[in-house]
């Protein structure tokens, strides 16, 4: 009777074995493009590890399920190291989060370097890629980059840009991109990680499976840090999801709102409850 | 049920503990928004904006002396809202009866943070981001 039954439960489950193992993207290796190299053609989400259709923006987070993410706090999956800011530095990114990110240039539709459109898993990346430039298109604030992967060096033009000048090479399987040329406007990751025109990015991407690209980012900046310092999430490809208009200035009422706001901010000023380094 | 939940909370107080970034959005929320101040509200839609950066909705609502107000609750933009399955003209109508779950703005009532909405129908989903996205730790890392 048991061995029946167990029978039974395999021949129910044979067809849809397959489909599991499929999303799961456990047997599917990383595609390649004819020259050999990977591909990573694609729509992916980032600060998220997890295989699939696209998530909400808190992993595992479903409306109707009282989670304390509904109702508190929400985390990225991205990990960073401590960022070793320069004295002067740690103490204004700390005044920053005291006054909860009001100064972030984001509120003002202005975006950030790749590292930090990287972590967010509010909006997909689309990377379009051919044997000598690899685009990527990103919906948050709907900017773009082009990657050459056949130039030595970066032009000596550069005017001072939010995105910076990218180019790329491959290092085996990973692509190398190393970014210059910005400006000191935004800020490299949330929280008030701002940063200088001396911002220095050398990016690490890894197309491990079908399903993943692991991305690894190093920030140096002489005038703001000591020291360079890493950034790293899983980008998750996402089929079937596609980019969408996003034109942030369109109505944003937060300008006026939030200058208005600072002109009483201890009515929202957080303090530290562990003393700065 | 109680367990799965408590478990939950759980798992997300601990990787809130070792992953430690909030999530961002276009703006800090606890600028303009007291977490403290949760509220579940139900009315009337009286106007939909879709617009970035953000979409509105407008509801009138009943308070307990009678009168009516309208409350302004602030959202997702088109694009994030669209991929978690609104779809305009459809999902939500002006007349329709809606209940959200927000927090309140710190200038006072009349203005909210919408996170999630009930139709009529019962049908849940999120119109806004959690408390907390885009603010940052209350320490640098």
């Amino acid at each position: 009777m048991k061995k029946m039954l167990l029978v039974t439960a395999a021949l129910l489950l044979a067809p849809i074995l397959p489909l599991v193992a499929q999303s799961r993207g456990a047997t599917r290796p990383a595609p390649r493009m004819p020259d050999g190299k990977p591909d990573f053609t694609g729509v992916y989400q980032g600060g998220t590890s997890r295989p699939g259709e696209w998530e909400f923006q808190v992993p595992g987070d479903q409306p109707g399920v009282p989670t304390a993410a509904t109702q508190s706090v929400a985390t990225s999956q991205a990990r960073r190291d401590p960022v070793p800011f320069q004295p002067w530095a740690r103490e204004k990114a700390q005044e920053f989060l005291n006054l909860r990110s009001i100064n972030d240039p984001t509120s003002r539709c202005l975006p950030g370097p790749s590292p930090r459109s990287h972590s967010v898993s509010l909006f997909p990346i689309q990377f379009v890629q051919t044997p000598k430039q690899i685009v990527i298109l990103y919906e948050y604030f709907n900017v773009f980059r082009i990657i050459p992967l056949d130039q030595k060096s970066h032009p000596d033009d550069l005017e001072p840009s939010f995105m910076g000048h990218s180019i790329g090479h491959w290092e085996g399987n990973t692509l190398v991109v190393d970014i210059t040329g910005f400006n000191d406007k935004g800020w490299v990751l949330s929280g008030g990680v701002f940063h200088s025109d001396a911002l220095h990015i050398t990016e690490r991407y890894t197309r491990t499976d079908y399903d993943t690209i692991n991305y690894e980012a190093t920030i140096e900046d002489k005038k703001v840090l000591t020291a360079p310092f890493k950034t790293s999430t899983t980008m998750m490809l996402r089929e079937g999801t596609r980019l969408r208009e996003y034109i942030c200035p369109e109505n944003n009422e937060d300008v006026l709102r939030l200058e208005k706001l600072l002109e009483n901010p201890e009515l929202f000023r957080r303090t530290p409850t562990v003393k700065p380094q | 049920m109680e367990i799965n939940s408590k478990l939950r909370v759980g798992v997300l107080l601990l990787t809130i503990s070792l992953l430690g970034a909030r999530v961002e959005a276009h703006h800090s929320f606890g600028a303009e928004y007291d977490a403290e101040k949760p509220i579940t509200l139900k009315g009337i839609i009286t106007k939909i904006e879709w617009a970035n950066p953000h979409c509105h909705i407008y509801l009138d609502i009943k308070e307990t002396n009678g009168t009516v107000k309208n409350w302004k609750f602030e959202g997702y933009p088109p694009n994030v809202l669209a991929r978690t399955g609104f779809k305009k003209d459809v999902t939500l109508k002006v007349g329709d009866t809606l209940t959200i779950f927000a927090w309140q703005a710190r200038s006072g009532p009349g203005l909210a943070h919408a996170r999630e909405i009930t139709l009529a129908d019962g049908k849940k989903l999120y119109f806004g981001p959690p408390a907390g996205t885009g603010e940052g730790n209350a320490v640098l890392p």
